[in-house]
């Protein structure tokens, strides 16, 4: 939950704009108190829409017509992102309080109130509300952390208190801007609307706006696999409880099970089923409660009732609204179960969310008035405003026909958004369980084991020699189920990269932030599946690239609009399936690589001779990635000390990707991660050297010729080079890698491979190709840590172990030998 | 008898609770290397298999023999000899390798030839020697006295972790020595 509030608060502050309303309704009334004015808070909620008799706007008659107003809603934000975060708050606060974890609930309950005053149009969203809630998101996941480690969030009261005063002070300070801005505005005294009617009036539009939403058919599956397991769970302890009706550990159950149901049904917006649920959470209160109840009856009923809800729910999963039609049949069959009087404070269960209900609590009013208050809330607002004198009749009619109009156009707009939405029916009933992720890498590991046991049997050296040509068959077969097998094992461990990127949004708003440029992130490509620990490793990589692209990459403000651009810049994150590979790719409009200042650092820190005119740009670019290499002039906070692009490579290296940079001065620059898609597996050519065995990818082989010892060429500091068509090429012997004794030492016994690496090509001498085998890439232990030259190791057939060479090290340690270190490596010779 | 049964009721318990941690206590696998007995302690000790065939890896300091194949598993090997400085030996069909495994990490021990499970009680173990001589000293934990006999009681993370294996390891980046220090 606490994941998807970050990048909706965010979305939530990015889309809060900055407009006049005179200038953007092209309203020419200028006897209007806002008219030709900014005003500190949002709109003429607070100076006073018709109804309240108070404002001169002629645009908004009612309330409603408020909140509907474009210039409302450009300032106050996207009110359905709004929606979603105050939901997500919502039901934390809902369910923390129902497991009294009061630090949560409180800090929760701070932030709901900030943004009923957003939402209400109260204060505008500045980058500081932002920020606040973000913190508040900080909070929520410490005190989970927190909570997981000691099951309590005690120990989180003292940074609650502070997040909360912080929030408290935001809304105190944004009230008090308001009540300024009443004075200074209006002439008359605004008759205030008392505080709880306006809370309780967003409680009623909160419901009745609840049907548009951020709602994904994903997050409906969900809801509908997990409302499933609820009912079910709530019918057999039903089951339970009629034959043992004075449990009350199963009447604590039931009321569990149905109080999640019921948040989960509020939080979808499927209103009939929330009232249901709600009635029937009711009555199990007033059970425990041992009010005088018929159980024997209320079980039978609720029973009846869980069809009831598993009807809705059906209808649900098939794309139907979840409505449940004779409703208030059902309402009225279970209040008749009820004692009387039981229904006038329906407000004891705990966390109750109504304020009225918090006050009488607090002890600050008595129910008595309350009841008077909501009698009188519950009259039409222009009945009221009638008797009040503020509005004569006449106009009441009218603002009423508006506001009817206005409502129908907005229930009929979210029905038809959701069909829209709502992807087709199979996606839906897909089943999902949730699996210990424990359990499933033993399954993966005991299948990679499988692999390897098969290829022992069937490559078994006891067969040598043997015509076997039924049980060749019979390992054909198996090797064909095993290998399937295996692809289905990395499917499982497959993930969305959505979690991810939507971590970036924060990092990116805090960036932006910190440097005070204007920076939006786009995301596209989100539902890309790479293997869990890619995810795991590239996070890293990806922070400090972004970080990159908005500390060096996007320029100040200023620069931006002398160069042209938009003052906003764009950093733009993708994932794809391209050549096999997933390609995840971090795009920014800044200013480019410097290509000039990268060869004269580079030159300065002796990594490449001569004045580097003669490299190409990929060549220039690759030289960022060697560790303390920094072009930048200060080290700030966020970077400069030339390590984040180290990290990158090395991270890179361990999941066998390879990184690109495409950058133009001006224009922006493009780093392109390509990751491969099965990490655990590669293609790969056995090769022999003496008694050594090892396996070269594939991916990286080129070609594999024969030559004469006469047709190499033999460099003053002893580099053998071969000459292939228009190229010269450096050699590696491969027994000088791993200090072995060879066969061959001639150029003419043995064979040499081309292959290529970062873009460079390097032969490498070895005795004999084996031949080509799948293989299952297994790490050298932590003890051994990094070999030069090795990026792994794999089982053989035979059981034996051979190590994985890494074409790129060996590319690297071809050309070092061209600088001259051959003086070591001739001895072996 | 009776003292008898007492003793393999006694072996039936530890079984039993062979998980906890007093049952491995004073429980030192010992074997012999060259002229001398050792023991390790053996709640290090996960298995003891017979030698098989080692696949060298580059650039590793020389008593780490390489890397060989444990159902499945990769997992380096040391040779005890090597890492004493002793003379070499040819491996022959007493030659054990036994698995320990420390901070979850499995590493294979070569040992000319494994011995017996001892039970040497705390109060039977001497303080290392303080031998002027090498540095060889400070693989040992200390001297277990065994009636007649003498086992050095090894320091298991001394022998596969120590500064000399550090300094093999400096081409490696920092990030990495600390790992594999940290295990």
């Amino acid at each position: 939950m606490v994941e998807q509030l970050e990048p909706a608060v965010i979305e939530l502050g990015q889309s809060c704009g900055h407009v006049n309303c005179w200038e953007t309704m092209e309203c020419g009334n200028d006897i209007c108190v806002r008219y030709g004015k900014e005003i500190e808070f949002p709109c003429w909620l607070h100076v006073g829409y018709v109804e309240s008799a108070l404002g001169s706007c002629i645009g908004g008659a009612t309330r409603q017509d408020c909140l509907n107003c474009k210039v409302f809603q450009l300032i106050n934000g996207d009110s359905q992102t709004l929606n979603a975060i105050f939901r997500l708050f919502h039901s934390m606060k809902g369910s923390a309080g129902f497991l009294e974890l009061e630090n949560i609930c409180g800090v929760a309950h701070a932030a709901e109130n900030l943004l009923d005053l957003v939402r209400s149009g109260g204060i505008w969203i500045r980058p500081q509300h932002v920020d606040l809630l973000c913190t508040t998101c900080d909070f929520t996941k410490d005190a989970l952390d927190y909570l997981q480690d000691n099951l309590s969030d005690k120990g989180m009261a003292e940074d609650a208190r502070l997040v909360r005063d912080n929030l408290t002070e935001a809304i105190k300070q944004a009230n008090d801007a308001l009540d300024a801005g009443r004075k200074t505005y209006l002439t008359k005294d605004g008759a205030k609307e008392p505080e709880e009617e306006r809370t309780a009036d967003s409680m009623q539009e909160n419901t009745s706006s609840e049907k548009e939403f951020l709602i994904t058919t994903q997050m409906v599956e969900h809801f509908v696999q997990e409302a499933d397991e609820l009912l079910q769970a709530f019918e057999q302890g039903l089951l339970k409880w009629i034959n043992s009706i004075d449990d009350m550990e199963i009447l604590g159950d039931l009321l569990r099970n149905i109080h999640s149901f019921k948040g989960n049904c509020g939080f979808f917006g499927y209103v009939d089923l929330e009232m249901l649920s709600n009635k029937i959470e009711t009555i199990m209160d007033a059970v425990k409660e041992k009010a005088n109840v018929d159980k024997h009856k209320a079980a039978k009923v609720m029973l009846e009732l869980v069809d009831v809800l598993r009807t809705a729910m059906f209808d649900i999963s098939n794309e139907g609204a979840g409505a449940i039609s004779n409703l208030p049949l059902y309402l009225e069959l279970i209040e008749s179960l009820l004692p009387k009087g039981w229904l006038v404070t329906p407000g004891k269960e705990k966390g109750s969310l109504f304020l009225g209900d918090l006050l009488i609590e607090q002890g600050s009013v008595s129910p008595k008035e309350i009841q008077i208050a909501l009698e009188e809330q519950r009259k039409p607002l222009g009945d009221i405003l009638v008797k009040k004198g503020v509005v004569t009749k006449r106009q009441v009619q009218e603002a009423l026909k508006k506001q009817k109009e206005a409502r129908s156009m907005m229930t009929v707009a979210p029905v038809i958004e959701k069909k829209v939405k709502v992807a087709p029916k199979d996606v839906l009933k897909r089943q999902d369980i949730r699996v210990n992720l424990t359990k499933l890498d033993s399954l993966i590991n005991l299948i990679g084991e499988l692999v390897i046991a098969e290829k022992v049997v069937v490559n078994n050296n006891d067969l040598h020699d043997l015509q076997l040509d039924n049980f060749n068959k019979a390992a054909q077969q198996m090797d064909k189920i095993v290998r399937e097998l295996q692809e289905m094992a990395m499917v499982i461990r497959m993930i969305p990269v959505s979690g991810l990127f939507r971590r970036m949004i924060r990092l990116v708003h805090d960036l932006g932030a910190k440097s005070k440029k204007r920076v939006v992130l786009k995301l596209s490509g989100e539902e890309t599946e790479v293997d869990k620990s890619v995810i795991e490793t590239i996070t890293d990589p990806l922070v400090h690239l972004i970080r990159n692209s908005i500390d060096h990459g996007i320029e100040p403000q200023k620069e931006r609009r002398k160069a042209g651009k938009p003052d906003e810049g764009t950093v733009r994150l993708t994932a794809r399936h391209e050549e096999g590979e997933v390609w995840i790719i971090i795009e920014d409009d800044g200013k480019g690589l410097d290509r000039q200042k990268i060869i004269e650092k580079a030159i300065s820190k002796g990594l490449i001779e001569g004045d580097g005119s003669e490299l190409s740009d990929k060549q220039v670019f690759s030289l960022v990635f060697q560790p303390g290499f920094s072009t930048a002039d200060k080290v700030t906070d966020i970077s400069g000390r030339g390590v984040g692009m180290d990290v990158v490579k090395q991270n890179l290296k361990k999941i066998q990707g390879k990184i690109d940079i495409q950058s133009r001065q001006g224009v922006g620059t493009k780093v392109t991660l390509r990751i491969p898609l099965t990490l655990a597996i590669i293609e790969g050519m056995l090769v022999r050297v003496g008694k050594s065995k090892c396996i070269l990818p594939i991916l990286s082989i080129q070609e594999t010729f024969r030559q004469d010892s006469n047709k190499i060429i033999v460099s003053p500091d002893g580099q053998e080079i071969v000459r292939l068509r228009e190229e010269f090429i450096p050699i590696l012997r491969l027994h000088e890698v791993l200090r072995t004794e060879p066969d061959y030492h001639k150029f003419k016994d043995g064979i040499l491979i081309v292959f290529e690496a970062h873009e460079k090509k390097a032969c490498l001498f070895v005795d004999e190709i084996l031949g080509q085998q799948q293989t299952v890439i297994k790490g050298l232990s932590s003890y051994i840590g990094n070999v030069k030259g090795v990026s792994g190791c794999t089982i053989l057939g035979n059981g034996e172990v051979s190590l994985i060479l890494d074409a790129g090290t060996l590319v690297y340690l071809a050309e070092k030998q061209e600088d001259n270190n051959r003086t070591v490596m001739k001895g072996g010779e | 008898m009776a003292q008898n049964k007492g003793i393999v009721e006694k072996l039936d318990d530890e079984l039993y609770d062979e998980d906890e941690e007093d049952a491995q206590k004073d429980k030192y696998l010992t074997f012999h290397l060259a002229k001398e007995d050792y023991g390790i302690e053996i709640r290090f000790v996960t298995e003891i298999i017979g030698i098989q065939r080692i696949t060298k890896v580059p650039d590793m300091p020389d008593f780490v023999r390489g890397v060989i194949n444990l159902r499945g598993k990769i997992i380096p090997v040391i040779d005890v000899r090597t890492r004493f400085r002793l003379e070499p030996k040819e491996y022959d069909d007493r030659t054990c390798i036994i698995v320990v495994n420390i901070n979850d990490m499995a590493v294979g021990l070569v040992v000319d030839e494994v011995s017996e499970v001892a039970n040497i009680p705390e109060d039977q173990v001497e303080p290392p020697p303080r031998t002027g001589r090498g540095d060889r000293g400070r693989f040992i934990k200390g001297m277990g006295k065994m009636e007649e006999d003498v086992k050095i009681i090894l320091d298991v993370s001394r022998l596969l972790y120590d500064e000399e294996l550090e300094m093999l390891k400096g081409a490696a980046p920092a990030k990495e020595k600390k790992r594999a220090t940290a295990g």
